[in-house]
C-alpha cells in the first residue's frame, strides 16, 4: 500500500511537470490564426485554410482555422482578447460587439473598404460597419427570414401553392386558418398553419418577431438607436404584437406545444415557417419528404424586407502582430469569383451583388424569393453594443404576450422603459 | 417468510428504479441507430428501422478525430483523479485527526472554492494560465481541476470514522505520522478512495467549459468539446450527438465496472472492522 | 498570533503534531492558492468597476451592488433557483439514501454492481448531452414522456414549454443526474459500518425501522450533511442543463442565477454586474453551508 501510494504521488508530480509542454509541431510554419464559431458550416470554414495554402505561396503565411463551439464562444473570445499573445489574428463575430462595446477590431484599409461599398447589396451596407467605418467582411447573405410553405398541405386545404398569401391581416391569416386542423377531442390542434418560435432565449424570439413589427411599420429603437420609449411601444408595435399574440391565443393558428418550429414543419405539423436560407438544406437532410416552396414574406403596411439582427462579419484583431498580413489575406479573397466559390461550397448565398444572378443562385429554391425580398425597402437595423440586452428585454414582452401573461401595450411599455434604462446605463 | 418477501419487494423496487434511471440511455442508444429522418418521424417509433445501422458512429469518427478526443479526456481525467486522491486524502487526514489553529477556517475556505461561480472566474483564470504559459496544454486543462474540494470533504468524513485508538496504538509503536497515514489510514478508507477515484474521473471527463476556453488546437480537444461539434447555432444533429454521447460513456462504464469490483474486494479483504 | 508562531516553531510534542497536521493540509491549500487566489481577487475587484463602451474600465464603487440587488430580474432568477433547489435537493438526498439502503441489502454482489452501475450512469454523461436527451424526451409532440403517458390515459403536457411545469421538469433532470453520485457515497459509507453495531442492535431486539433510525442514520450523519451541503451548492449553481435546453425560457421561468450571471457577463458585456452576482452567490452559499455545518453536525462516538 505504501509503495503504491508513494509511486502514485511521484507519478502525479511527474505527469504534471511533463505535460506542461504543449504539443510542438516539427516545423513552425508562419500562419494566420482564424477563429470562427460558425460550427454548422464546416466546409465554409475549411475553405479559408485551403485558400490560405495558396496565399502562403505569395506571402509565406498559411491560415489556420479554429472552430469554436457556439456554446460559450463569447467567454472564449473575451478571455483570448484580454490576455496577450493568445488571441487570433482574424475572427468571426458581430461588429457592434467586438468593435463597439470593446475595442478589439482593426479598421479596414481604405481601398478594401471602397471595394466592399461598391459590391455589397444595399441591405448589407451596414453589416461589418461601426460608427460609419468598416471593420470587416460580411459573410452571410441569406441571413433574413423568408416564407417556406408546405405545398402538399396547401393543396389539401384548397389553396394554390404557387400563389402565396401577401398580406398578413388579409389572405395570410385566412390561409393560416384554412391550414389549421383542430383536434376533435379538444386537445392541441393536429396541424397548425404557422410554426411559431416560442422556445429559447428571448433574443431569438425577438429576431423571429421583428418581420411582423417591421411589416406594421414599427421599429424597436429610434433611428439613432438612443431611445426605446415611443418606438418599442408605439401604436404600430402594439398592433403588430397583438396580431402575433392572437395567432396563438385567439386565432389559434399557431401553438406553443409544438416545440421547435423547424421540427414542426419537418414533421408536417405546420404548413408555414419563416426561416433563413439555411433551412432548405436542413429540410433536405432531415425531412426529405416535405415538398416546399420559398416565397417573400407577406406585407402589411410595408413589406418586412431583408433584415438581420446578427451581422456576422470576418474581423481583424487590433493588437495582432500579423494584422498587415491579415488584411493582405482579406484582399486576396475579396473578389467575386472567390466569394462565389466560398459560399457555393457550403450551399449558402454569396455576398457580392455580382453573384446574385449566377447559375448557382438561380438554381436555388429561394432565388426568386430572395430577389423579391431584396427589392423591398431595407428594414431598420439595431447594431448597438447593447443589442443583446435590448433584444432580450424586448423579447420578454413578446414572450409575455404569447404565453398569455399580459396584453401587448402594458408589456411593451414595461419593456420600453427597461430598454431605456439599459441605454442610459 | 416475511423477511424473504420484504427482500423481494426491495429488490424489485431497486430494479425498477434502476431501469427508470437507465431509460434515457436506452433512448440515447436507440436514437444513435436511427437516421435523421427517422428521428423526426411522427408518430413516435421506439425501435430503429435497422438495429445494425452504425452509420452515425462512422460519421462521428469521420467528422472529428474522436479517438484523439477520447485519449485526451482519458489522460486529463486520469491525472486529475490520481492527483485528487493523493492530495485530498492527505488534506482529509490533516483535517480529520489533527487540531491545528485555523482548521475550520481553512476547511471552509476550501469548500468556498466550490461556491464561486466558475463563469465569473474564467476570464482572470485564463489570463493567469496564459502568463504561466499553460494554454492549450494538458497541464492547462487539468490545472484548475487537480484537487477536488469534494475529495477533501469525502476523505475527511471517511477518515474521521477511523477510531482514534488505532492511531494512538500506531504512535505508541513509534510510527511517524506519515507512516501512520500510509499504513493505518489509507487501508481503512479504501471504499472512499475508490469512490473518489471514480467520481473525480467522471467529473473531469465531463468538464466542458474550462477545457473549451483553454484549448484551441483540434488535437487538444476533449470529448465534451467533441460532442458540441454536433450541435450548432441553428440546430442539433441528434443522430450524431447520441452516437458520440454513447461513445463517450463507454470508457467510463468500463472503468466504473472495474473499480466497483475493487471496492467490493477491498471491503471484503480488509475484513470487518473491530 | 501566538498560535501561528507555535505552528511554525513547535516547542513540544503536541505542538509538533499540530504542525504535522497543518503540513498534511498544506498541499491542498497551496494548490488552491496558486490556481484560484489571483483570479478570485480579480473577480471581486471587477464588481467595483464598470466597462464603458470602447472597453475602458471605470471605478464605480458600490453602485453596481445597488443596481443588481434592486433589480427584479435578478431576484426573479434567485427565486427560480430557490424553487429548483427546494424540489431537487431533498428529493435527491432522500432517494439516494433509499437506493443506497436498498442496494446494501442485496446480497448478490453481481446484481448489486449491475443496479449500482445503472444508477450511476447519469453521472457519467456530460450534462449537455443529458440535457439534450431529456429535452427530447420532454418534447410535447414527439417526445417519449407524453407518448408513455398517453397509454395511461393522461393528456400530453407541455413540460419544458410550460411556464409552471418547466421548473419541476428541470428539477427532475437534476435529480436524475445526481442521484448516482450520492448513492455511491452513501453506499460506501454503509459498507464501512462494522457489522457488530447491527449485531448489538439485534441483540437489543430492535426492528428494522428502529435499527435504521438509531444505528444506521446516526452513523451516516456525516455523509448526509456532506451530501446536503454539496447538493445545495451544485444545484444552486445549476447552469449547463438549463443553458442547453430552455436557455432560461419560457419567458424567464427557468432562468437561474448562474444563467443570468453568464448572460450578463458574456452576452450583455456587463462584467461588473456579473461579478456582483458572483459575490452574492458565494456569500449566500457560504452562510448556508456554515449554518448546516455548525448546527447539524453531531459528533459521534466511535
Amino acid at each position: 500500500m505504501k509503495s503504491s501510494a508513494a509511486s502514485r504521488l511521484l507519478l502525479c508530480a511527474a505527469a504534471v511537470l511533463a505535460l506542461g509542454m504543449p504539443i510542438q509541431t516539427v516545423a513552425q510554419q508562419k500562419k494566420l490564426v482564424m477563429w470562427t464559431h460558425w460550427d454548422q458550416n464546416p466546409d465554409f470554414n475549411k475553405w479559408y485554410a485551403d485558400k490560405g495554402r495558396e496565399f502562403a505561396k505569395k506571402s509565406g503565411y498559411e491560415v489556420e482555422v479554429v472552430t469554436i463551439p457556439y456554446q460559450g464562444y463569447e467567454a472564449k473570445y473575451l478571455a483570448a482578447f484580454m490576455s496577450k499573445g493568445s488571441a487570433p489574428d482574424i475572427f468571426m463575430g458581430m461588429t457592434h460587439q467586438w468593435c463597439g462595446q470593446y475595442d478589439f477590431c482593426d479598421k479596414m484599409p481604405a481601398d478594401l473598404e471602397k471595394l466592399y461599398d461598391q459590391n455589397l447589396p444595399k441591405y448589407m451596407a451596414e453589416v461589418g460597419k461601426w460608427n460609419g467605418a468598416r471593420y470587416g467582411i460580411p459573410i452571410e447573405h441569406g441571413n433574413f427570414q423568408q416564407m417556406y410553405i408546405n405545398t402538399d398541405m396547401f393543396q389539401k386545404a384548397g389553396l394554390n401553392p404557387d400563389d402565396p398569401p401577401k398580406k398578413f391581416t388579409g389572405d395570410w391569416l385566412a390561409a393560416m386558418k384554412k391550414l389549421t386542423i383542430p383536434d376533435p377531442k379538444g386537445g392541441d390542434p393536429l396541424q397548425v398553419g404557422f410554426a411559431i418560435r416560442s422556445k429559447g432565449a428571448p433574443v431569438g424570439i425577438t429576431d423571429k418577431f421583428l418581420p411582423f413589427a417591421h411589416a406594421w411599420g414599427a421599429r424597436m429603437l429610434s433611428p439613432n438607436l438612443d431611445k426605446a420609449t415611443g418606438y418599442a411601444n408605439s401604436p404600430e408595435m402594439v398592433a403588430a404584437l397583438t396580431f402575433f399574440g392572437d395567432l396563438v391565443n385567439k386565432d389559434k393558428v399557431a401553438s406553443l406545444s409544438f416545440g421547435n418550429p423547424e421540427d414542426a414543419f419537418g414533421q408536417k405539423r405546420a404548413a408555414v415557417i419563416f426561416r433563413e436560407s439555411w433551412f432548405f438544406g436542413w429540410l433536405k437532410k432531415n425531412a426529405p419528404d416535405v415538398n416546399f416552396k420559398v416565397y417573400a414574406l407577406p406585407c402589411e403596411k410595408v413589406c418586412p424586407g431583408a433584415g438581420a439582427l446578427f451581422p456576422w462579419t470576418d474581423l481583424v484583431y487590433k493588437n495582432s502582430p500579423n494584422k498587415q498580413v491579415a488584411w493582405e489575406f482579406m484582399r486576396f479573397i475579396s473578389n467575386a469569383k472567390d466569394d462565389m466559390e466560398h459560399h457555393q461550397l457550403q450551399g449558402i448565398l454569396p455576398v457580392w451583388t455580382a453573384n446574385l444572378d449566377s447559375d448557382y443562385v438561380k438554381s436555388r429554391p429561394d432565388y426568386k424569393s430572395t430577389k423579391d425580398m431584396l427589392a423591398q425597402q431595407v428594414p431598420p437595423t439595431y447594431f448597438h453594443p447593447k443589442s443583446n440586452e435590448l433584444a432580450t428585454a424586448f423579447g420578454e414582452a413578446v414572450v409575455g404576450v404569447m404565453f398569455g401573461k399580459g396584453q401587448a401595450k402594458p408589456l411593451l411599455d414595461d419593456a420600453a422603459a427597461k430598454m431605456d434604462r439599459i441605454l442610459k446605463d | 417468510m416475511r423477511q424473504a418477501n420484504l427482500k423481494w419487494i426491495l429488490t424489485l423496487a431497486i430494479a425498477c428504479g434502476a431501469m427508470t434511471v437507465f431509460f434515457p440511455f436506452f433512448w440515447m442508444a436507440v436514437t444513435s441507430l436511427k437516421t435523421a429522418p427517422e428521428i423526426q418521424r411522427v408518430p413516435l417509433q421506439v425501435a430503429p428501422d435497422n438495429w445494425l445501422n452504425f452509420a452515425n458512429y462512422a460519421e462521428v469518427f469521420r467528422r472529428e478525430p474522436f479517438l484523439r478526443y477520447l485519449l485526451n479526456s482519458a489522460i486529463v481525467a486520469s491525472i486529475a483523479a490520481a492527483c485528487s486522491v493523493v492530495v485530498s486524502s492527505l488534506a482529509g487526514f490533516g483535517f480529520a485527526k489533527y487540531r491545528f489553529p485555523g482548521r475550520e477556517f481553512f476547511f471552509l475556505a476550501i469548500i468556498g472554492i466550490l461556491m464561486v461561480p466558475f463563469q465569473s472566474v474564467v476570464v482572470p483564470l485564463y489570463v493567469w494560465m496564459n502568463e504561466l504559459g499553460l494554454l492549450d496544454t494538458y497541464a492547462g486543462i487539468v490545472a484548475p481541476d487537480l484537487v477536488s474540494v469534494f475529495g477533501v470533504f469525502l476523505m475527511r468524513q471517511a477518515i474521521e470514522t477511523i477510531p482514534n485508538d488505532y492511531i494512538d496504538a500506531a504512535r505508541i509503536d513509534g510510527a511517524s505520522e506519515l507512516r501512520i497515514f500510509f499504513l493505518v489510514i489509507l487501508p481503512s478508507v479504501k471504499p472512499a478512495i475508490a469512490t473518489l477515484l471514480i467520481i473525480k474521473f467522471m467529473w473531469s471527463w465531463n468538464e466542458f467549459f474550462w477545457p473549451m476556453v483553454v484549448t484551441s488546437s483540434p488535437q487538444m480537444k476533449v470529448v465534451t468539446i467533441g460532442l458540441t461539434s454536433f450541435t450548432n447555432m441553428y440546430f442539433i444533429e441528434y443522430n450524431l450527438l447520441t452516437a458520440a454521447a454513447v461513445l463517450s460513456i463507454l470508457p467510463i462504464l468500463v472503468i466504473f465496472i472495474a473499480l466497483q469490483r475493487w471496492v467490493v474486494q477491498a471491503v471484503v479483504m480488509s475484513g470487518l472492522k473491530g | 498570533m501566538r498560535q501561528w508562531y507555535r505552528l511554525a516553531f513547535p516547542s513540544n510534542h503536541l505542538e509538533r503534531r499540530k504542525r504535522v497536521g497543518f503540513l498534511f493540509v498544506l498541499p491542498a491549500l497551496l494548490f488552491f492558492g496558486a490556481v484560484y487566489l489571483l483570479p478570485l481577487a480579480q473577480s471581486v475587484m471587477y464588481s467595483f468597476y464598470r466597462i464603458a463602451p470602447g472597453g475602458a474600465r471605470q471605478f464605480v464603487g458600490l453602485r453596481l451592488y445597488e443596481k443588481v440587488l434592486t433589480d427584479p430580474t435578478f431576484w426573479g432568477a434567485v427565486w427560480n433557483t430557490v424553487q429548483l433547489l427546494l424540489m431537487s435537493v431533498p428529493t435527491t438526498v432522500i432517494l439516494a439514501l433509499a437506493v443506497a439502503l436498498g442496494l446494501n441489502r442485496i446480497s448478490s454482489l453481481k446484481w448489486r454492481n449491475v443496479w449500482a452501475s445503472m444508477y450511476f450512469l447519469p453521472f457519467a454523461t456530460s450534462l449537455v448531452a443529458a440535457a439534450l436527451i431529456w429535452q427530447w424526451i420532454y418534447e410535447p409532440v414527439y417526445g417519449f414522456l407524453n407518448y408513455a403517458l398517453s397509454f395511461a390515459g393522461m393528456r400530453p403536457h407541455k413540460w419544458l414549454q410550460d411556464l409552471n411545469e418547466v421548473r419541476p421538469a428541470i428539477a427532475a433532470v437534476s435529480v436524475w443526474v445526481r442521484i448516482g453520485f450520492d448513492t455511491m457515497i452513501f453506499l460506501a459509507a454503509l459498507q464501512s459500518i462494522p457489522q457488530e453495531y447491527y449485531e448489538a442492535a439485534d441483540m437489543d431486539g430492535a426492528s428494522a425501522i428502529q435499527r435504521l433510525r438509531y444505528v444506521t442514520l446516526p452513523l451516516l450523519n456525516a455523509q448526509i450533511i456532506m451530501v446536503c451541503i454539496l447538493e445545495l451548492i451544485f444545484n444552486f449553481k445549476i447552469f449547463d442543463q438549463v443553458y442547453a435546453t430552455t436557455q432560461g425560457g419560457p419567458g424567464g421561468a427557468s432562468q437561474t442565477v448562474i444563467m443570468l450571471l453568464y448572460d450578463t457577463a458574456f452576452k450583455f458585456f456587463r462584467f461588473g454586474d456579473a461579478s456582483v452576482m458572483a459575490v452574492f452567490v458565494f456569500v449566500t452559499l457560504m452562510v448556508v453551508t456554515v449554518v448546516q455545518w455548525r448546527i447539524f453536525r453531531k459528533p459521534v462516538e466511535y
